[in-house]
């Protein structure tokens, strides 16, 4: 890995998706409340600097880009972007919209927290382009919202849908798996009420207690305590079952959709094309450079109001470890896996010369399967997929 | 310059380890004028990266010293020597070239197990000891009831005794003048046909192997033809010089005086350390007596971790061997480890030395099983077999006798840690021999051990019953028959060659269960159930088992996540480098190493 200074796109309309992005991320960090698992670059309390931060949004795609980048998928993540009152939204989409516009057939995503929309802001989200919602639903247990630390309960989450489904043809819902003291049944229970809400994608996560949550703490301390490996096992196996069973296939890791409503930009990070990302803490990856910006709010405010970029750590990586790092995104997508043909392609690297020996030994594990053209995870290889992945790093 | 003897005097510093051995060999290199005071850095002499960090002089090595006393010119040789009981054989090969010695203890430390123990091997030696204590310049110095130790432990006057600081060079002069009038000069003989002793040897990239002669007798000089006695070999010498410290060409050396010989010798195996140089045309009648060679006492298995590099770790142990003779290696084959190498080392420390020099200079990933000690059975049909590797221990049905190496002990300790001494060696099967008062405050407690309990952790154990105070030193003892047992240990049914270990039959219970409870927490969960036992024979004596990894997967990948993820792969990917895949299951070198831990009361 080689520093290098953070890029300043002046990339070429011509150049291919793992140069130029066709892809931007923005991040909205307001959040009612910060729930126990979370270690995005969110935080409670701090809604008085909303107005100060759009500005400054709006300041840092001044600084960044020199003319409007059509793309075909966007993406407003948080924090909780609908925090945010229906005015600021409007503003806000309008701003995207100028320096990102949408191409025919794009998707422009905002993700939303139950309990904080209302038929105004969904009004002002639909109106200003966006086609696609991600809904934080994460559970319909009592118990488990209250283990992950969330601050909702299981009915706003139906009357966030009511408002959705009507205004909105592709929305989705999110669920973590694996919750402190959740039990198989109680997942069985959260597909089976996540499913009755009909929505055309679901992503299901196993939780994972991130260093420096609260829950991470608490586990520490010994306060909580995972659930069974065995049990989160099953909850996976469940998860993949009931819901192919319902038409949403998986077509990643934690992700399943009905065909055709699999999620666009998402799909970008996993083949390792390029995106960009705009507001705090927000991640790029143009023309071959990874960087971040910081995820410190104050610093990130004074930094763009001076006329300075807010990016921290940067990153790019040498042809073959960024080669290799595509061979383990791909291997993210359950459904199309790795092609030979686009591999080589993206990365000018044979596949099976750069990894030809570990992926027959996932292989002969019966943790991959490879027709020839395509190689990816099976049923089994699923649960063990970091295993698979690290040996191709 | 005139090389007559009378003028030379050739001397070693023995002390215990950090005792300032180092640094009063600098301070007599500034007091001379050989280097400046900018240069009079700490421990000059110590230039391998590892010494420096340990502060252990690990190899020998050779200084001639010009200082004038009185108008009159002296060369005096000084021969560094390793402080650490794994070297003795290199003290005692350093020894031989000296006529004496100073035998140097630190001011505030006072007498320690390593200062009797090398003191002995010079006065064995008949050198002339020159006692001194150092570091008299620190406000902790009690110059006089060391002194008194001195005298109760070596029986040495404490009138004789002299002060000194390496440090700022105080006594420093009258350290000179006492070396040259208590050190006899060499005695050879001027007119004899050559006789050089070889007291030390090192491999250059450059010159080939260059020898460090000390002359007994006659002269040695560029061009002249010269014959190895031992080794049967002849080579004309086409280069002789000295360290003073800086390699000085010199075109001959004469009786007692110490430098190299460079011969266009191609490897360290040519030369015998202890041989004696004749010169060709007119041999020497008889050869010098030479030395014993050194006793490897540990030995252990180095495999690589990567099948292939089997032939890149030959050819890194013989140039690790170039420079140090004294460890031993040959092929071995492992069912769990493949191809690898059982290598015999004089002690732990020079084990752990070996190792890690191998890592640094050749970039390999090493496995190493854990350390054993050579046994001596005697089988059912009569023959005696010495071996080495747990895994050729014959079965029980075989075996008439089981022999174990057993060593003396020494521990010099505070008399307030006698039972805490006394309780570490009960527990490890120590014969209690006697306690030495050496003051009212510090005694010699003497245990005779079996080696293999002492390869592990004494050391580390000592230090921590003793708060640092204690020091030890051991002597070999030979074999004696003991109620052993091979422990084998069974890793998903396999036996697993590498991980046997030999026990006393009464501790087999309580180890194997250590050593299987050791391993669940050392062998990484695989995707299946493993299951650990511990047997001797065809009978399990203990079992745990590793319930299987079921679900090993990253959650969430977006792009925020996507450096982060791949250098938690990455990491794990590297955790697997060290691995060794032994059937279907695969064992890291720290569970390998874990069999010791397990060795632990
Ligand atoms: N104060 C003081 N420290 C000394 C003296 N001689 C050595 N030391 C220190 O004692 C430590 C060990 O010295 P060293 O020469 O490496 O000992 P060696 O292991 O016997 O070679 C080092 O930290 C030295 O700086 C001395 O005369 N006075
Ligand atoms: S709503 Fe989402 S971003 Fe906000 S604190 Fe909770 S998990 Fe974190
Ligand atoms: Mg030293």
């Amino acid at each position: 890995m080689t520093v290098v200074l953070a890029p300043i796109d002046r990339s070429c309309p011509a150049d291919p998706p793992w140069i130029r992005p066709r892809a931007a991320y923005i991040h909205i960090p307001f959040c009612a409340h910060k729930c126990g698992y979370c270690d995005f670059a969110s935080l409670a309390g701090a809604d008085h600097l909303a107005n100060r931060y759009l500005d400054a949004l709006a300041a840092e795609l001044e600084l960044a880009l020199d003319g409007p980048r059509p793309v075909a998928s966007l993406f407003i993540g948080g924090g909780t972007p609908t925090r945010l009152n229906a005015d600021q939204l409007s503003r806000l989409l309008a701003t995207i919209a100028r320096w990102f516009p949408l191409l025919d057939d794009g998707e422009w995503t905002v993700e939303a927290n139950p309990g904080t929309l209302d038929p105004d802001k969904v009004d002002a989200l639909a109106s200003g382009g966006v086609n696609r919602i991600s809904l934080g639903a994460q559970s319909f247990q009592p118990s488990s919202l209250r283990a992950l630390e969330r601050n909702h309960d299981p009915d706003d989450v139906s009357r966030a849908v009511a408002l959705i489904a009507p205004r909105f043809d592709r929305w989705s819902l999110d669920l973590i798996f694996g919750a402190p003291g959740s039990t198989l049944d109680q997942w069985r229970d959260d597909l089976d009420r996540a499913l009755a809400l009909g929505p055309s994608h679901l992503s299901c996560y196993g939780l994972v207690f991130e260093k420096g949550t609260s829950l991470w703490k608490r586990r520490l301390d010994g306060l909580v305590r995972p659930v069974d490996e065995e049990v989160e096992h099953a909850m996976y196996a469940e998860t993949i079952d009931r819901l192919s069973a319902a038409g949403l296939l998986q077509y990643e890791i934690s992700n399943f959709a009905r065909p055709g409503h699999e999620s666009r930009h998402n799909l970008v990070y996993w083949a390792n094309d390029a995106y960009y990302g705009f507001g705090l803490g927000a991640a790029r990856y143009v023309a071959g450079v990874r960087s971040v910006n910081t995820r410190d709010l104050p610093a990130y405010l004074r930094r763009i109001e001076s006329g300075q970029d807010a990016t921290g750590p940067v990153e790019r990586l040498d042809p073959e470890a960024r080669a290799r790092e595509t061979a383990v995104l791909m291997l993210r997508r359950t459904a199309i896996g790795i092609d030979r043909e686009d591999f080589r392609l993206r990365t000018g690297f044979d596949l099976d010369a750069l990894c030809g020996p570990s992926l027959r030994r996932s292989c002969s594990r019966g943790w991959l399967e490879d027709d020839g053209r395509r190689v990816r995870l099976t049923r089994s290889g699923l649960f063990l997929a970091d295993t698979v992945m690290s040996d191709l790093l | 310059m005139a090389h007559d003897p009378k003028f030379i005097r050739n001397f070693s510093i023995v002390a215990h380890i950090d005792h300032g051995k180092s640094t009063l060999a600098d301070q007599l290199l500034l007091q001379s004028g050989a280097i400046s005071q900018r240069e009079f850095r700490e421990q000059l002499l110590d230039d391998m990266d590892l010494e420096r960090e340990r502060g252990i002089t690990i190899k020998a090595r050779a200084v001639s010293i010009h200082y004038t006393l009185d108008g009159q010119t002296f060369e005096l040789n000084l021969i560094d020597t390793p402080g650490h009981v794994d070297f003795h054989y290199e003290v005692s090969r350093s020894l031989a070239a000296c006529e004496g010695a100073i035998l140097l203890v630190d001011a505030t430390q006072g007498v320690q197990a390593q200062t009797v123990a090398n003191a002995y091997l010079a006065i064995a030696g008949d050198l002339a000891l020159v006692p001194a204590l150092n570091k008299i310049d620190m406000q902790a110095a009690r110059p006089e009831e060391i002194k008194e130790e001195i005298f109760n432990t070596l029986g040495l006057d404490p009138d004789e005794i002299l002060a000194v600081s390496g440090k700022t060079g105080a006594g420093v002069p009258e350290l000179f003048r006492a070396l040259i009038d208590r050190i006899p000069p060499p005695s050879g003989d001027v007119q004899a046909p050559l006789r050089a002793l070889i007291f030390d040897s090192k491999y250059d990239d450059y010159q080939g192997v260059v020898v460090y002669v000390r002359v007994v007798d006659g002269t040695i000089r560029v061009g002249q033809k010269i014959r190895l006695m031992a080794m049967e070999r002849e080579y004309e010498v086409i280069g002789l010089g000295q360290f003073r410290p800086r390699e000085v060409p010199v075109q001959e050396l004469g009786v007692g005086q110490v430098g190299f010989v460079v011969a266009n010798i191609k490897q360290l195996s040519d030369v015998r350390v202890g041989d004696t140089i004749t010169d060709a045309h007119t041999p020497a009648a008889s050869a010098l007596p030479g030395y014993q060679e050194p006793r490897q006492v540990v030995y252990c298995g180095l495999f690589p971790a990567t099948h292939n590099q089997f032939e890149d770790l030959r050819t890194a142990l013989q140039k690790l061997a170039l420079n140090d003779s004294s460890f031993t290696f040959e092929p071995e084959t492992s069912d769990a480890l493949g191809f690898g190498f059982r290598c015999g080392f004089l002690g732990m420390l020079h084990m752990e030395i070996v190792q890690q020099r191998l890592e640094r200079e050749s970039d390999l990933s090493l496995v190493q099983t854990a350390p054993n000690v050579t046994y001596e059975i005697i089988t059912r049909k009569g023959e005696t077999l010495h071996v080495s590797n747990p895994t050729r221990i014959p079965d029980a049905g075989e075996i008439e006798e089981f022999r174990e190496p057993y060593a003396r002990v020494n521990f010099l300790v505070p008399s307030d840690n006698i039972g805490a001494i006394m309780a570490l060696c009960e527990e490890r099967r120590g014969d209690y021999i006697k306690t030495d008062y050496i003051t009212p405050t510090r005694v010699i407690v003497t245990y005779e051990l079996p080696l293999a309990e002492m390869i592990y952790d004494l050391y580390d154990k000592l230090k921590s019953a003793t708060r640092g105070f204690g020091t030890m030193d051991y002597e070999l003892l030979g074999y004696r028959p003991n109620n052993l047992v091979r422990l084998d240990v069974l890793v998903a049914g396999d036996r697993v060659d590498a991980l046997s270990i030999v026990v006393h039959r009464d501790f087999a219970e309580r180890r194997g269960r250590k050593l299987v409870k050791k391993l669940k927490e050392e062998i990484d969960r695989h995707q299946f159930e493993v299951a650990i036992q511990a047997a001797i024979g065809s009978k399990v004596i203990a079992r745990e088992t590793i319930s299987a990894l079921r679900k090993n997967v990253t959650a969430k990948c977006y792009g925020g996540d996507i450096t982060r993820k791949r250098k938690l792969l990455e990491k794990q990917k590297e955790g697997k480098k060290r691995m060794k895949q032994v059937g279907n299951v695969e064992i890291s070198q720290e569970a390998f190493l874990s069999v010791l831990e397990a060795g632990e009361a």
